[in-house]
């Protein structure tokens, strides 16, 4: 059974920027938007643009990840002729199989891809948040009779030194990429999005890795190769919203963005929807003592105190005098009672015990652990 | 692996022309509830999470579409995985074949023979409750009973003219049982809750025997009837159960979730609802919002007052528009300026700018289903 584009989803990566929210999951799990996890972008994006067998690779930390992708019938990857497959590295006869690299990754995993038969891999990053119509891209590559297309995004001036740059002539090819450039020639940012020629991407890697002239990572090795080699490389401009949250910040950014409705994602069309793992809870319940505003808030909550400009995920307490400002509460954790917190990131299943402060308006962004227990617990106060 | 000792019938034959019109499209047991339920969620739940996964399900064929819209394959309530086995069938089909002379409960009896369950469970979807069944097929066993029926104590409100009333000795023991329309006295009453175990031969056997002597085919009223004739040990059901037959009781039943211990019962008990998967956005409360004593679903938009009130998914209340001991179901939108109280809004309904519809506490505003609601519309 052939496919003709093969998606790959990049979601190993430990996301060390992101500290204590990834010490026990890896970055694509970490909760988005109050009902998503990182992950659901990449995956809804696939499911919506007929991109129906998924290869989602991982390696760090990948219990919570593999628990929520399942079999992929969240996003209907579970039907005739689609599929959502986790790949974990694995030991041979050759030894181990670790990936070191994103382009390493997709090497180790051959046999897999080989088993689909594509004509095209799609390979994509497990931590951005967008929508992206990858059937436009193919498109465009096809008409490009590309060999690889590299999705890019115009980025700020001021900011494309912090990017890979692609530099372009007047047709859309790519004739320079400069990684992280002191003086940028151009802001076109690759986002880490590539569709590649099955075949040839296979020799390249193939032929790489059997003579040391290693292909570990697409950005330092397989891309300025395909350049040297006069590969035809082109651009596919990109632009809606596209955020990279690898770091605290830009979580915390991201996810404001998202509830001020500035990011445009418009998350509330149902003709893009953004599907997620459900675990189908009651609706929210707003006290007669809550106090609710600019903020979203997901089913099985439970709100007796006040919320202002935060996102409250799903099966949050938030007990009577307590109150959340500016704030990112991950699903399931437990607000006590007068609690204040601000402009703060409440990892999953935290627990905060009454009359505790975290975060302070001016600071920096307070984070608490997932499952992190903080000040005098009712079990604990006998 | 077999994981549990039971199958279910999971049925409803009862319509009641007082939930009109919330029920002119769609059957009484997928009537919304509790904001993203419907009422057939609660008993499908029950079956589910006692780890029952061989389904019957006999209901009337009128309004079927509500039904298999909402159920589809039966995946939320993993009734699509290997080992399921799920059947549909229609009362219709049932009268049909009886008035033909034929062996109605034929099916029925192939049903139960091939699930080769020890126990069967017989469960009418039209009542809001979460029943423990395994707690009741334990109680069956210890009991030695062959059927056992499961009541409830309510006063006289809670009744359907149509239900049954146990009359029970000392122990529990069902003596004699009436219909709740001709009762004259005043409550309590031990209302069925229309939830019976049974052991599977001797239902195929009883079943056998009503075909063979003509019986009605009204499963629910052969049941009642057996569990008398048995001298059967009734099981006492003590969690929150609403049974919803006219516009009161629906709209009653659905503000009961605005209490603690009620909702607490029927939503946050041990034992989960299963509900249909939408994908909703979280719902987003805006600076000039006030929501008060309000349980409400995801994907809705909230600009305005809400309180008192039940409101289902991706319903939009606009800035200055107030809504307050409202029942509000999928995708309705209240414009600015409006104002909502003592009312049900069916799906779909749209209130303009600036119209007030208003009932009272005991009855209710009803707004049919995809109505536009342009002119004042408030009950004296």
């Amino acid at each position: 059974m052939s496919t003709k584009m093969l998606s790959l989803i990049l979601a190993g990566g430990k996301g060390t920027r992101l500290g204590k929210l990834t010490a026990n999951q890896a970055k694509p799990a970490v909760p988005f938007g109050g009902r998503y996890r990182i992950i659901d972008f990449p995956l809804s994006n696939c499911a919506n643009s007929g991109v129906r067998n998924v290869g989602i690779i991982t390696q760090y930390e990948p219990l919570r990840l593999n628990n929520h992708i399942g079999n992929g019938s969240s996003w209907g990857l579970d039907g005739l002729n689609s599929s959502a497959t986790i790949l974990q590295p694995y030991t041979d006869n050759g030894g181990s199989k670790w990936f070191e690299g994103t382009a390493h990754a997709i090497y180790q995993n051959i046999d897999y891809i080989d088993s689909q038969d594509p004509e095209y891999v799609l390979i994509l990053s497990g931590d951005h948040i967008y929508k992206m119509d990858y059937a436009d891209m193919l498109e465009e590559h096809e008409k490009n009779h590309a060999s690889l297309t590299v999705a890019v995004i115009d980025v700020p001036w001021e900011e494309a030194p912090r990017f890979g740059i692609m530099n372009t002539d007047s047709s859309g090819r790519i004739i320079e990429f400069e990684e992280k450039p002191a003086e940028p020639k151009s802001n076109h940012a690759s986002m880490g999005i590539y569709i590649f020629n099955w075949k040839r991407l296979r020799e390249v890697l193939t032929a790489g890795f059997a003579t040391a002239d290693d292909m570990v990572d697409f950005g330092k090795n397989v891309i300025p190769y395909y350049l040297k080699s006069d590969e035809r490389v082109f651009a596919y401009q990109f632009s809606g919203y596209w955020k990279d949250v690898g770091t605290i910040d830009s979580l915390w950014q991201a996810n404001m963005e998202f509830l001020d409705g500035s990011d445009g994602l418009a998350l509330d069309d149902r003709s893009w929807r953004i599907y997620s793992k459900n675990t189908i809870d009651a609706p929210q319940m707003i006290t007669e003592n809550a106090e609710v505003t600019d903020s979203m808030i997901v089913d099985g909550c439970y709100i007796d105190g006040k919320i202002k400009h935060s996102i409250i995920s799903a099966n949050v307490d938030v007990q009577r005098g307590s109150e959340i400002v500016d704030s990112i509460i991950m699903p399931g954790a437990k607000i006590g009672k007068n609690v204040k917190i601000t402009k703060a990131i409440v990892g999953e299943g935290a627990v905060i015990g009454s009359d505790s402060v975290v975060g302070e308006e001016n600071g920096e962004i307070a984070v608490v652990g997932n499952k992190e227990k903080i000040g005098v617990l009712p079990n604990e106060n006998k | 692996m077999k994981t549990s000792k039971m199958c279910a019938i999971f049925s409803n034959q009862h319509e009641y022309s007082q939930l009109k019109p919330l029920t002119d499209e769609r059957a009484l047991s997928t009537l919304y509830f509790a904001g993203k339920y419907r009422l057939m969620d609660f008993a499908l739940s029950s079956i589910v999470n006692a780890d029952i996964n061989h389904v019957y399900t006999l209901i009337s064929q009128e309004k079927v579409r509500s039904y298999l819209d909402h159920l589809g394959g039966g995946k939320e309530w993993g009734l699509d995985t290997i080992g399921s086995y799920e059947y549909l069938d229609f009362y219709q089909n049932l009268m049909r074949r009886r008035s033909r002379g034929e062996n109605y409960f034929d099916d029925l009896i192939l049903f139960l023979k091939t699930c080769k369950m020890p126990y069967t469970v017989f469960i009418g979807n039209k009542m809001a409750a979460n029943f423990d069944l395994k707690a009741i097929l334990h109680f069956h066993q210890s009991n030695g009973n062959r059927i056992t029926p499961v009541f409830k104590r309510v006063e006289k409100d809670n009744l359907a003219p149509d239900d049954h009333i146990f009359v029970l000795s000392d122990n529990n023991v069902v003596t004699e049982q009436r219909e709740a329309i001709e009762l004259t006295s005043e409550g309590p009453f031990n209302l069925s809750a229309n939830v019976y175990v049974m052991d599977t031969d001797w239902l195929i056997h009883e079943l056998e025997k009503a075909q063979k002597s003509g019986a009605s085919y009204d499963v629910s009223e052969r049941l009642a009837a057996l569990a008398v004739k048995e001298k059967a040990n009734a099981y006492e059901y003590t969690g929150y159960l609403r049974n919803i037959h006219d516009i009161p009781s629906y709209y009653q039943a659905n503000l009961d979730m605005l209490e603690k211990d009620k909702r607490d019962s029927l939503l946050y008990g041990n034992q989960k609802i299963i509900t249909r998967i939408r994908n909703e956005v979280g719902t987003y409360y805006d600076k000039e919002s006030d929501v008060k004593n309000t349980l409400i679903s995801t994907g809705c938009t909230v600009k305005g007052e809400v309180k008192n009130s039940i409101v289902s998914r991706r319903v939009n209340f606009a800035k200055d528009s107030v809504a307050k001991n409202a029942v509000i179901m999928a995708n309705c939108k209240i414009k600015s300026g409006a104002d909502v109280e003592y009312a049900i809004l069916d799906k779909n309904v749209v209130i303009e700018k600036g119209v007030t519809v208003k009932g009272k506490p005991d009855s209710p505003v009803v707004i049919k289903k995809g109505s536009v609601i342009s002119k004042d519309f408030v009950l004296d």
